[in-house]
């Protein structure tokens, strides 16, 4: 059955339908949410809370305005990633809590201690940089950078002009380039 | 091209967004810049460092539980909430989902027999016990009298009180407003207009006239009726204010009736 028949069960109240596109999507969602907020539990959190809205707001989705039903549930968990790191810089909280710290990926230079530790070091580094901008540019990199949408989708999900974005994507690479240049600048940086 | 914009450019050529014509004119810029050359070499390896120490996937996610949550925060009011840390550490403490969906057919089927009970409350108690509660023109509904507009005073109140020392002009006002709040209670977000009881404004201000009335009468002589009618009057004011396409009020009005638990003040004062 195509996604259409299952949206429009849905909206109609079919729970089955519903489960489909929450089966269909939700690894999308859930890996979008998690690479820009780098916490599962956190990333969980969004991907409920995108499919309730998106539940929620299914009578008003409208597949004609041009936007499918994936990019639409983008749309949602682009919001909903926004408001939880908002949240989380109000609380003053770090970006990534110690369950990130305890899993921070394994490089695979294992056999390699010091070449393992360099590229944590980095990770790190790179994390940090990424705490450091705001939410939307935040956003706005790691979906162009990260998830390789172009400018065009980034304003699409968010609403915004592509001019808009790409000004945000200009100062968060400037920005990134600015927290990471120690490591861009040494010659023998590479693992 | 200047160098702010060749850098700008620079960025969207490392994106592969960078348009043919503007490809030229940067080359053309970066032969004559070498400010701007090292400034490409540098942005290329920062591109670099960060592919190369691009973050890992997700770990895998509990779908099912996440399907539960997303079930639970539909059917329930707190849906769109965030659970507390707490109350993901203890299931217990997770309120019971309500029914994930009602099927349309019960929905319709519950509107008609809202509307029914109220068409057959009103005729019944105009012409099957004796005298209407309410003067020709002066109860609630007296607008679906040819009429005209109800007589707006609170001397057309009866005084009498009922058998169960409720006011009777109070009791048929609450017994009109019960199919309007039942209907509002049961709202489900997303549900369609079609099944839902259909109000005409006039009977709704009609309603408020009443209530604010009542609420007068009854305010020193009643204290508990006067604090429902006042709870009333905030419930119809939402209800009267709400546009046609409003699609948050319903949940509003639904939520107050709940929080200011209006239905179970209802029967207790009926009951009274």
């Amino acid at each position: 059955m195509e996604e259409q028949a299952y949206i429009k069960l849905a909206r109609e109240g079919d729970p089955a339908a519903f489960r489909e596109l929450f089966d269909g999507h939700r690894a999308q969602v859930y890996g979008l949410a998690y690479r820009y907020l780098r916490n599962r539990t956190d990333a969980e959190d969004v991907l409920q809370e995108t499919f309730i809205k998106a539940y929620h707001g299914l009578a008003r989705y409208n597949p004609e305005k041009g936007l499918n039903f994936s990019a639409w549930l983008n749309r949602i968990c682009i919001n909903a990633s926004i408001d939880v790191l908002r949240r989380a810089k109000a609380r003053d909280a770090g970006p990534f809590g110690p369950e990130e710290a305890a899993t921070m990926p394994a490089t695979s230079h294992a056999s390699d201690p010091e070449r393992t530790a360099r590229s944590a070091e980095i990770r790190e580094k790179i994390d940090q940089a990424l705490a450091r901008l705001t939410p939307r540019q935040r956003m706005i990199f790691t979906l162009r950078h990260y998830q390789e949408f172009t400018t065009r989708e980034i304003a699409e999900a968010l609403k915004s002009s592509e001019g808009s974005v790409k000004t945000h994507l200009f100062r968060s690479v400037a920005l990134m380039r600015k927290h990471l240049r120690k490591y861009v600048q040494e010659d023998g940086y590479e693992l | 091209m200047n160098c702010k914009n060749a850098r700008k450019i620079i960025v969207l050529e490392l994106y592969g967004e960078a348009g043919a014509p503007d490809k030229a004119r940067l080359d053309g810029h970066l032969r004559g810049c070498a400010s701007c050359a090292a400034e490409k070499a540098e942005m290329g390896r920062l591109f670099t460092l960060l592919d190369e120490h691009e973050p890992e996937d997700a770990p895998a996610a509990d779908w099912e539980k996440a399907w539960r949550s997303i079930q639970t925060g539909i059917a329930g009011k707190s849906g769109a909430r965030r659970r507390s840390p707490a109350s993901r550490l203890s299931p217990a403490s997770v309120p019971a989902p309500r029914p994930f969906f009602v099927p349309r057919w019960r929905r319709a089927f519950a509107g008609t027999a809202l509307v029914l009970v109220l068409v057959a409350g009103i005729v019944i108690g105009r012409f099957g016990f004796g005298p209407a509660p309410h003067p020709a023109g002066s109860g609630p509904l007296a607008t679906l009298a040819p009429s005209g507009r109800p007589a707006a005073s609170s001397a057309a109140l009866p005084t009498a009180p009922a058998p169960n020392g409720i006011h009777p002009a109070f009791a048929a006002h609450l017994e009109d407003l019960k199919p309007i709040l039942l209907d509002y209670a049961h709202y489900v977000p997303g549900e369609k207009a079609e099944g839902r009881v259909v109000v005409d404004e006039a009977v709704l201000r009609t309603l408020m006239l009443q209530n604010v009335l009542l609420k007068r009468k009854l305010a020193e002589k009643d204290p508990a009726a006067a604090d429902l009618l006042e709870d009333l009057d905030l419930i119809l004011k939402e209800i009267v204010n709400r546009g046609p396409k409003d699609t948050n009020s319903p949940a509003a009005i639904r939520d107050l009736i709940e929080k200011r638990d209006v239905l179970f003040k209802m029967e207790i004062l009926k009951k009274t």
